[in-house]
């Protein structure tokens, strides 16, 4: 039972870092390889805010929120301003440089060895500290993501979005900023990234480098693109879906070394064949 | 003198870098497509030779055969991928994916095949250091260096002087204009596939003899060789290369001022300060 709660908390946590991928790949229609690497840095703040005490849980949420909007818009601003294109490689910049922070930066990430003993959840006085408690408190949090998620999308900002990948020019003879747009389409990305990161931090209670590498890019990338892109229903169907990859893998005998990089390749695999049969995934809209 | 030693091992590593943007360029002014599995490519390159050293062929054979698989191996990724994609008039950001899911898969199957771990060439033929005064360069370092130089100025003169140079700088200009002469951009992508998945390659392989082969070491150097391409300007071979050793020297060169470890911040940053002031790059060719 702890088992399929476990499930359901990871599953719900990664809706909404998707729906951040959704909002940059499937939305806006930027390439993007950097959400694990804004999850990571969401999962660090909350973690490193937590651990010491420093902060509750909701207040440091906050913060991490703040700071991944800010980091998103600071790096997607000189890469944006040319073309979609550069952007790509500032994305694989910001994936690897982050993970180099987490390696190197000892003082702030502890390093390769990672954060220990991050405190359950506190929510308005209440200590989270059961599975079921946790599901709660996440199956909330989601909600409250899908309802924003979904009043962003229904509004003219929305709209705005939608049009920004059907013809850019014809945004701009509209007279609306294409940059001032997508910028602020990388911040409102980059805040659902930093919340699920830190509800991540606070569940998984410890947290390591690795969680964070391209490879989760590449997993998240895959969430939105096999769920389906730029719907809700895509970004609820692809996580659910994907990770329950990895508990079906543990069915069959694989030795342990072989099944991370199994893994990577399934997902890899998973890209290519959605791709070429079906890119607008299972319940989403051709990208 | 350290700094010299630096700065010598930037230009010898530069030159390798420079040979991965100039491939990479090739296939991106080309085809429109961005290759982000060349770093597979660069990757598997190495894996070839050490398959072809244990089944006990000499050195220098295996090397040609690992330049040739890779180069044919870029031809099956775009017969088997690119091509489909562009028949089902997939978009960028579709083509895009695509060939982040071909890296992945790539790299991981490396990983299962061959392990995770560092592997060492199983030869001796280029494990030499060469010593002048007090500067230190390898054997591998110093032939990749040699070849690099030899093979840009080989795509130089092949793109201005010869009449196959002008088909691809054509295709890449206008690619309808090149289906309607005739000049059958599809078979064109194919070659320039081939090649630059044969360019790379070298890379691969000679910093496989330096420095081992890893399966997940392609993704970091894509990365110098993509900001030095774009930074370079599309379209020019000479940009793209000068400004991937310069890169490559200044990532060395900084080691004396700041952490190994956080060189790729260097590149990253380089990056963002050529987008905000000259994001046309150094040398359009276009």
């Amino acid at each position: 039972m702890n088992f399929l709660i476990n499930y359901i908390v990871l599953a719900e946590i990664f809706v909404i870092a998707g729906m951040s991928t959704n909002i940059l790949v499937g939305i806006v229609g930027i390439f993007t390889v950097s959400q694990a690497a804004i999850f990571g840095v969401g999962a660090y703040t909350v973690g490193g805010l937590t651990v010491a005490g420093t902060m509750g849980f909701i207040p440091a949420l906050a913060v991490g929120a703040a700071i991944c909007i800010i980091l998103n818009v600071v790096v997607t601003l000189p890469a944006l301003r040319v073309s979609g294109d550069y952007f790509v490689v500032t994305s694989f910049g910001i994936q690897l440089f982050a993970s180099a922070v987490f390696i190197n930066w000892t003082d702030v990430t502890g390093g390769a060895i990672g954060l220990f003993g991050i405190p359950s959840p506190e929510a308005f006085g209440l200590a989270v500290d059961t599975p079921s408690g946790m599901m709660i408190l996440t199956t909330l949090a989601m909600a409250i993501a899908i309802l924003c998620f979904w009043l962003v999308m229904r509004s003219p900002y929305g709209k705005l979005l939608k049009a920004l990948r059907e013809d850019e020019l014809a945004v701009a003879s509209a007279g609306k900023s294409v940059l001032i747009a997508k910028v602020s389409a990388a911040g409102l990305a980059g805040a659902f990234a930093g919340v699920a990161g830190g509800f991540y931090a606070a569940f998984i209670s410890f947290i390591d480098p690795s969680s964070f590498e391209l490879e989760v890019s590449v997993l998240l990338l895959t969430m939105v693109v096999v769920g389906g892109a730029r719907t809700l229903a895509g970004s609820i169907i692809g996580p659910f879906l994907l990770l329950s990859i990895p508990q079906v893998l543990s069915l069959v005998d694989i030795p342990s070394s072989l099944a991370a990089p199994l893994r990577g390749l399934l997902y890899g695999a998973l890209l290519i064949a959605f791709m070429l049969l079906r890119p607008q995934g299972i319940a989403g809209q051709r990208i | 003198m350290l700094a010299l030693q630096l700065l010598i091992n930037g230009i010898l590593t530069g030159s390798g870098v420079g040979l991965v943007a100039v491939s990479f360029g090739m296939i991106y002014s080309c085809t429109r497509v961005f290759h982000v599995a060349h770093a597979g490519t660069y990757t598997i390159s190495a894996y070839f030779v050490w398959s072809l050293l244990l089944l006990g062929l000499p050195d220098v054979v295996a090397i040609v055969a690992g330049i040739l698989l890779c180069g044919a191996f870029g031809i099956f990724i775009q017969v088997a991928l690119y091509e489909p994609l562009a028949k089902r008039n997939a978009s960028q950001l579709v083509v895009l994916i695509a060939s982040l899911g071909l890296l992945a898969v790539i790299q991981n199957l490396i990983a299962m095949i061959f392990t995770p771990n560092i592997l060492r060439m199983p030869s001796t033929m280029l494990g030499g250091v060469l010593n002048a005064g007090s500067i230190a360069v390898t054997t591998p370092q110093l032939l990749l260096f040699i070849l690099a130089v030899l093979t840009v100025a080989a795509l130089i003169f092949v793109s201005r002087n010869t009449v196959f140079g002008k088909r691809i700088r054509a295709v890449s200009n206008n690619p309808g204009l090149g289906v309607i002469t005739m000049l059958r951009p599809r078979l064109v992508y194919i070659y320039v596939m081939g090649i630059a998945s044969a360019v790379v390659g070298i890379t691969g392989i000679f910093n496989g003899y330096d420095l081992g082969l890893q399966p997940y070491n392609g993704t970091l150097i894509l990365l110098t060789a993509t900001v030095a391409t774009i930074a370079g300007g599309i379209g020019s071979i000479a940009g793209g290369f000068l400004v991937a050793v310069g890169l490559s020297v200044l990532q060395n060169l900084s080691l004396l001022v700041i952490d190994g470890r956080w060189s790729v911040a260097i590149t990253f940053v380089l990056f963002i300060v050529f987008m905000l002031f000259r994001p046309q790059g150094l040398m359009r060719a276009r």
